[in-house]
């Protein structure tokens, strides 16, 4: 990594922040990161910077940050562009590592040589620049918060293993506001706007060496460098998994007329094509990232055999038809297998794969049913269908679930139909981290996604 | 470039093309003929006309000498008026798959190989898969498993698997010569593949600065 893809740390664990910018307008950008930073319980020193103010926020407000007294590890910067290049200077001068640049108007309005300009500096100095025109970082573990949008209006996620790369903000922006919402633990959120310092690729590497990231949600709209994002995802992906929102795809219906008479493929063919090499898993909505990227907690599957043990005949029936359409397999329960099973599923049930424990099921049964998925040498994957408005079903089957998951022996996933009671449910189980779905086909995408995920990993192995 | 610049490429890098030859004349055509053997195809060659199917500029399945003329002048007639260069005799291919393989420069990835169902199916299935390059004997192997017809390829309802290591071979090929020639776009379209192997039909270039 080069230096100035390691002083990102600053960014993500300073011990202090200035905010360039920083104002007494509430609606001001510099005035809601200041008051994010303090409502978000941010532990460190805060240094508003702007001539016009004596104080702000109970804090003392410096004219710049060279009339700090005190070292600054990360500064923010909220003023506009023309401007930029100047406070970068004095930043350079007061060896700040660290920068986040949320002001907009560089080469995304044709300001192409401003951005050059900021580049310059940034390289000078060695710092670790994210942005310009970006929405800001997270890290809840330390609560750093840059995010310029009020908490009030967008929550903040809680601490977690899941990190965020986007390009876009507004993505961002609604990528943030559902992982707080479906309770999804975030280490780190990084909104890289224009990229002209550090881009995605220094992201990836940057994530790759990040303890608390266990995986990666990529959101992107373009590279200005293929090859080597294609190298990085290659080698990032092999540690922790990426899972990649690409958008820009209908290009792919105009422009990938593969014919005799002329153009070839369109540039989505290209990033599919780099995506699969990769091994990333492409997700194609904001749903399926979030979908995809819950069931990647688990242990990675030997195989694409899958156990299906539910409470209701026709889940399990809807669920199998799911697992042939995406190429997965049922597993094929052993003769011992089959005989453990008998000894405890009643008289009237069989012991086939959808395992069907009937809808008087208990969840004593359940455990057990569950215990034998486990020890089966045939079932590579384990798929829970619960119908929580059984009557028989009660809040001890929860425990048992998170047991299973938290083991990692095999990849679990949960399959929970229905409405408010059985919602409920859901969210305290994706709470532990047990992938939990609202459907048949959901569950099933995603344990694709991992089988694939296992099938490359197995083969670069 | 006309077709024959593009076989002439082709060749000259090592890829066997389907016997061919230019002719410009009856005569020329019947020595054409003789030298690389019936059954043969016939194809216009003309800068202005893209669709030769459609303007009657194609007859396949000549068996003999006196077709040969036949169809010559057949093609002729079908093309007064337009621009002609001569005609394409050609080898008639073995029965078989046809399918597609090409590739293009991307701006930001480099050269990218495709393959797919071709013929006439490209258009309407669009079953492709690509890679960029450079890649191994394991991304081909990936690249055939993720077409929506690698059923056909692999054999299905008594028709017997294609084969499978010279498609892997040509592939594999194909990619080197895009970037050690920084070839802009090309395709060959249709291969033809059977279980013994296959016959390049047709190619298409478009060359960095050309």
């Amino acid at each position: 990594m080069r230096e100035q893809v390691k002083n990102l740390k600053y960014i993500f664990q300073p011990k202090s922040v200035a905010i360039i910018g920083a104002s007494g307008t509430p609606t001001k950008v510099g005035a809601v990161v200041l008051r994010n930073l303090v409502e978000g319980k941010f532990s460190g020193r805060i240094y508003p910077i702007n001539p016009k103010y004596k104080t702000l926020a109970r804090f003392k407000c410096y004219p710049s940050v060279l009339d700090v007294k005190g070292k600054i590890d990360c500064v923010i910067i909220a003023v506009p562009a023309p401007v930029v290049p100047k406070v970068l200077e004095q930043c350079g001068k007061k060896k700040i590592k660290g920068v986040v640049v949320l002001s907009g108007g560089f080469s995304e309005v044709g300001n192409v040589e401003l951005e050059k300009q900021l580049k310059r500096i940034a390289d000078k100095y060695k710092m670790g620049l994210i942005g310009p025109n970006c929405l800001g970082v997270l890290n809840p573990y330390k609560r750093v918060d840059s995010i310029f949008l009020p908490m009030y209006k967008l929550k903040r996620p809680r601490p977690g293993g899941i990190s965020f790369v986007t390009q876009s903000g507004a993505t961002g922006t609604c990528v943030v506001d559902l992982a707080a919402q479906f309770g999804v633990g975030v280490s780190k959120f990084i909104s890289y706007g224009n990229g002209t310092v550090i881009d995605e690729n220094d992201l990836l590497e940057f994530l790759e060496n990040d303890k608390k990231t266990e995986q990666i949600l990529l959101y992107l709209e373009g590279t200005k460098n293929g090859s080597r994002l294609l190298e990085t995802m290659k080698k990032v992906n092999r540690k922790k998994p990426i899972v990649v929102l690409k958008a820009g795809r209908s290009e792919r219906a105009s422009k990938a007329a593969f014919s005799h008479t002329g153009n070839l493929a369109g540039n989505y063919l290209a990033y599919e094509a780099a995506f699969r090499q990769a091994g990333v898993v492409v997700a194609y909505s904001l749903d399926e990232l979030f979908e995809f990227v819950k069931i990647f907690k688990q242990a990675l599957p030997k195989g694409k055999r899958i156990g299906v043990v539910t409470n209701g005949g026709g889940l399990g029936v809807l669920t199998a038809d799911v697992i042939e359409e995406k190429h997965l397999a049922l597993a094929e329960f052993s003769e011992k297998t089959k005989k453990e099973l008998k000894k405890i599923i009643p008289t009237y049930a069989n012991a086939e794969n959808p395992l069907d424990i009937i809808a008087d099921a208990d969840s004593a049964l359940y455990r057990k049913a569950l215990d034998i998925m486990e020890r089966a040498a045939e079932v590579d994957i384990i798929i829970v269908i619960v119908l929580f408005q059984a009557p028989a079903v009660d809040e001890r089957i929860l425990n048992i679930l998170i047991e299973l998951s938290d083991k990692k022996k095999k990849p679990v996933a949960v399959i929970a139909v229905g409405g408010e009671y059985t919602e409920g449910h859901r969210k305290i189980l994706e709470s532990y981290g047990v992938p939990t779905y609202s459907s048949p086909s959901d569950a099933v995408k995603a344990v694709k996604k991992l089988v694939d995920y296992a099938g490359w990993a197995d083969l670069k192995r | 470039m006309t077709i024959i610049d593009d076989f002439k490429f082709l060749k000259k890098h090592g890829f066997a093309p389907l016997p061919y030859a230019l002719a410009r004349s009856e005569k020329e055509v019947v020595e054409a003929g003789k030298r690389i053997g019936y059954p043969l195809v016939l194809k216009v060659v003309s800068p202005e006309i893209i669709h030769k199917t459609d303007v009657g500029g194609v007859i396949i399945g000549i068996k003999n000498r006196k077709a040969l003329r036949a169809a010559y002048n057949e093609i002729m007639e079908n093309t007064r008026g337009k621009k002609v260069d001569g005609v394409l005799v050609q080898k008639k291919a073995r029965k078989g798959i046809e399918l597609i393989i090409g590739g293009k420069k991307d701006e930001q990835f480099g050269h990218l190989v495709v393959i797919g169902l071709g013929g006439i199916y490209v258009e309407v299935f669009r079953d492709i898969s690509a890679r960029i390059c450079p890649i191994s004997r394991e991304d081909v192997k990936a690249m055939i498993m993720e077409l929506k017809s690698h059923p056909i390829i692999m054999g299905t309802r008594g028709r017997r698997a294609i084969h499978i290591k010279s498609l892997e071979d040509l592939v594999l090929r194909i990619c080197r010569f895009m970037e050690r020639e920084n070839v802009s776009e090309m395709d060959l379209n249709p291969v033809i593949f059977n279980e013994n192997g296959y016959d390049i039909i047709d190619v298409r270039f478009r060359r960095a600065g050309k």
